[in-house]
Order: C-alpha cells, then sequence, then structure tokens
C-alpha cells in the first residue's frame, strides 16, 4: 500500500469513528496500537503505564475524532502526538532510572539499524532523517534521547555525562539546525 | 502573556521533543489554545519529527487494553436492567451503604450516572472505590496510591464470593484516577459476591489465577438505596 493510501485508509477509520462507527475504531485501533504502544513504552518504561497511555490516547481519539479534520495532520502524526504527549504526562508521576536505548539513538542515521519499515513511513521519515544527519553527533544523540525516551534536560545531563548547560545548548541549537534544514527541504511545509 | 515569536517557536519544538516538561508544558499547552500562529508552529514540528516514531519496533499491547477502551467509549446511556442482576451481590447493612455513598460523592467529581453499588477498598486508609455504574463497567477510582511499588509487580482486583476461591477481575494501576473493567452482565465471576480486595501480584498479574501475593486492601460491597 502506498503511503497516501494507507494514510487515506487511517483518515477514512478517524472519520466513521467521528460518527460513532465501533468497528472503525476497533480497525484503527488494529492498525496503529503496537506501534504506538510501542512508542509509550520507550517514554514511560513500564508496561502497566504503557497500557494506561494507549487506554487514555485512543478514548481520547474516539472523543476528539471529529476534531481531526481540522488537525490538518497524517492520521498517524495526530495519532502519534495523543499517544506521546499522554506518556510524558504519565511519566512524570513516576520516573525511576533511565534504562535507555543507546542503539537507537546512536544509530538513528543508520538505515540498517532500524527495524524494516512500513514503505509508507519511508518518504515521511526521509526529509528528518536526512537534516538529522546534518547535525553533530552528540546534537544528534541528545535530541534523539529526548525524543523516543521523553527525557528531561536533567536525565539527559546525568545520562551523557555532560553539565546541564550544554545538554541545554545542544538541543536549542540541534532544534534551530533542523529547522533550517526541514524548511529548505520543504519538509514544513504541509504536504 | 504575549511571547517574542523567537521564544514561541523554540518552546513549540521543546514542546514536541519532549523537553518541555512539568508546569512550562502546561502553560504552553494553554497559550496554544488560544493562538494559532503558535498552533501552526507545533503543527509543523510534530509534522517534521514524528515519522521518527517509526524507527521504533512495534509491540503488540495486551487484549485488555482494548476491553478497557471498549468499556470506556461505550455508550453512555443505558438503559438496560440493571437491578436484577446485582441482587445476587450480598446486602449490606444500609447505615454501612449510606455512609459510603456520601463518602463516593465526596471523592467523585460528578459522576454520570448514579452507582448500583459502592465499595471502598481500604488498609489503613482508603485506597480505592470500586462502584458498578452501568450494567457492565466497573469503575475502580485510585483515591489514595501507594507510595512505592516494584516496576515488575501488578495490582489484581479479586471477587471476593461468599464461598470458594476469588476470582479474577483483573488488573489496576497504583495511580490517581479511574480504570475501567468490563465485566459481562451475567459474568459467572461477580455472582454471590460479597467483597473485593487487591492483591500485589507479579506483573501482568497472578499466573495461577488465583492471588499469590499480599492482599493490600479490601472492601465489602454495599449496594446504593434507591429512593
Amino acid at each position: 500500500m502506498t503511503l497516501e493510501a494507507a494514510q487515506a485508509r487511517l483518515a477514512g477509520l478517524i472519520a466513521k469513528s467521528a460518527l460513532g462507527d465501533r468497528a472503525a475504531f476497533a480497525e484503527l485501533y488494529r492498525a496503529t496500537s503496537s506501534k504506538l504502544f510501542a512508542v509509550s513504552l520507550r517514554i514511560v518504561r513500564e508496561r502497566p503505564l504503557a497500557e494506561e497511555a494507549l487506554q487514555d490516547s485512543f478514548v481520547n481519539i474516539w472523543n476528539h475524532a471529529s476534531d481531526y479534520a481540522q488537525a490538518k495532520s497524517a492520521p498517524t502524526t495526530w495519532m502519534t502526538a495523543i499517544v506521546r504527549n499522554r506518556s510524558l504526562d504519565i511519566v512524570r508521576r513516576t520516573r525511576e532510572e533511565p534504562d535507555i536505548d543507546d542503539t537507537l539513538a546512536a544509530n538513528l542515521v543508520d538505515p540498517r539499524a532500524a527495524p524494516p519499515r512500513e514503505a509508507e513511513a519511508r518518504a515521511e521519515a526521509h526529509s528528518i532523517q536526512h537534516c538529522l544527519e546534518e547535525l553533530d553527533a552528540e546534537q544528534r544523540q541528545t535530541i534523539a534521547l529526548a525524543f523516543f525516551h521523553g527525557l528531561t534536560h536533567s536525565e539527559l545531563a546525568d545520562h551523557l555525562r555532560r553539565p546541564l548547560g550544554t545538554v541545554k545548548t545542544h538541543i536549542r541549537r540541534g532544534l534551530l539546525k533542523l529547522k533550517d534544514c526541514l524548511m529548505r527541504a520543504g519538509a514544513t511545509e504541509r504536504g | 502573556m504575549r511571547l517574542s515569536p523567537t521564544a514561541a517557536q523554540e518552546l513549540a519544538a521543546q514542546y514536541v521533543l519532549g523537553t518541555l516538561r512539568g508546569r512550562a508544558r502546561r502553560r504552553f499547552e494553554s497559550l496554544v489554545r488560544d493562538d494559532r500562529a503558535l498552533a501552526a508552529e507545533v503543527a509543523r514540528w510534530e509534522h517534521a519529527l514524528t515519522p521518527l516514531a517509526e524507527r521504533v519496533p512495534a509491540v503488540e499491547p495486551p487484549k485488555r487494553v482494548w476491553s478497557q477502551i471498549e468499556a470506556r467509549t461505550a455508550p453512555r446511556s443505558a438503559p438496560a436492567a440493571r437491578t436484577g442482576f446485582w441482587r445476587g451481590f450480598g446486602l449490606i447493612a444500609a447505615g454501612l451503604a449510606s455512609v459510603l455513598l456520601a463518602f463516593f460523592v465526596f471523592i467523585s467529581s460528578g459522576p454520570r450516572s448514579e452507582p448500583v453499588f459502592v465499595a471502598v477498598l481500604a488498609d489503613t486508609a482508603p485506597r480505592m472505590v470500586v462502584s458498578m455504574h452501568q450494567p457492565d463497567i466497573l469503575r475502580v477510582r485510585v483515591v489514595k496510591p501507594w507510595g512505592a511499588m516494584k516496576a515488575d509487580q501488578s495490582l489484581e482486583l479479586w471477587a471476593m464470593p461468599k464461598q470458594g476461591a476469588p476470582r479474577s477481575l483483573g488488573l489496576v494501576t497504583n495511580a490517581m484516577g479511574d480504570t475501567m473493567i468490563k465485566v459481562a452482565e451475567n459474568d459467572p465471576r461477580v455472582r454471590d459476591v460479597s467483597a473485593l480486595a487487591v492483591s500485589m501480584e507479579p506483573m501482568g498479574g497472578s499466573p495461577t489465577g488465583q492471588p499469590t501475593g499480599a492482599v493490600v486492601c479490601h472492601g465489602m460491597l454495599a449496594p446504593v438505596k434507591r429512593t
């Protein structure tokens, strides 16, 4: 299935969910829950918390499905943002010693490190991937750890054994560079 | 509050990245609600960064997550007969019931429908309030979580029948807030039940189907008297 077809299918399921179609909502869950659960699990780190985040997020998606049309973003983007936000909310209650997957962060630009992905994700991932390559290694690692694991500035500083100020600078400069690159790539234009 | 455009853009990026946290995150969210330009900036960053999430290898969530989502999104108005089924729960002194109901109303921020029964599960203090709001949904509201709980442990809720072994009703979380558990109307697990209890189990629940760890709180069921 092409990127457009897959996203169009999900958008259709969200639209039906907005009308109270429970079968469509169940299909939406089947199509997306394992990816979203994995995203949450990296951030909250404990399965019961990730289950809670996923549960809350899908209740949210059901209740706000009618707002989706206004979001004007890809269905996966909209749903991932909901799950990430809920996970970040939940994790602030119970953060213990982080158990970090450094490989994923370090190999962010090595395509061999990525698990086999659906073809439809590749096109969108391409521009951010390419732009991350333009960052220096430390900026890239810091940003990746923050994104995948939901680490705070001070958790990043602990984990990377760098002063807090350095970490903040890496993040700030890294994001600025990313933005420049994304603008050049046209990726920040709504597609 | 007005932010300079540069500050706003930086906050939007840090919000989506996840490094904007705590109260600053809440404040930023309320700003975004009233500021279209800021909302557009957030959307641009989400569009740019979230495809990265595709790199995370998928993990299948357990089946119970979907059951609970189904229960929580079930249609609100459920006019089906519900008294018959719940009559099976032992009748407790009406005085106790009214005390519990008063407590329930006190802790609840406006229940959507009147509960059929309530149970306050306590150790030295009330920990959870379990109530039945619709024919097939059990609401577990945690009012006082336990401070420390190991990452590899789960809390499991049990229906205690008047005779015989406890029956598992599912896992509950150790965090303030509600968990909804779907219980079919003719579910044998809740027949002739007089009390509920929560035990500490290995992650994912008891491996044997019976409580294996300490009972951390429990309470009697009390039907809510209808007027």
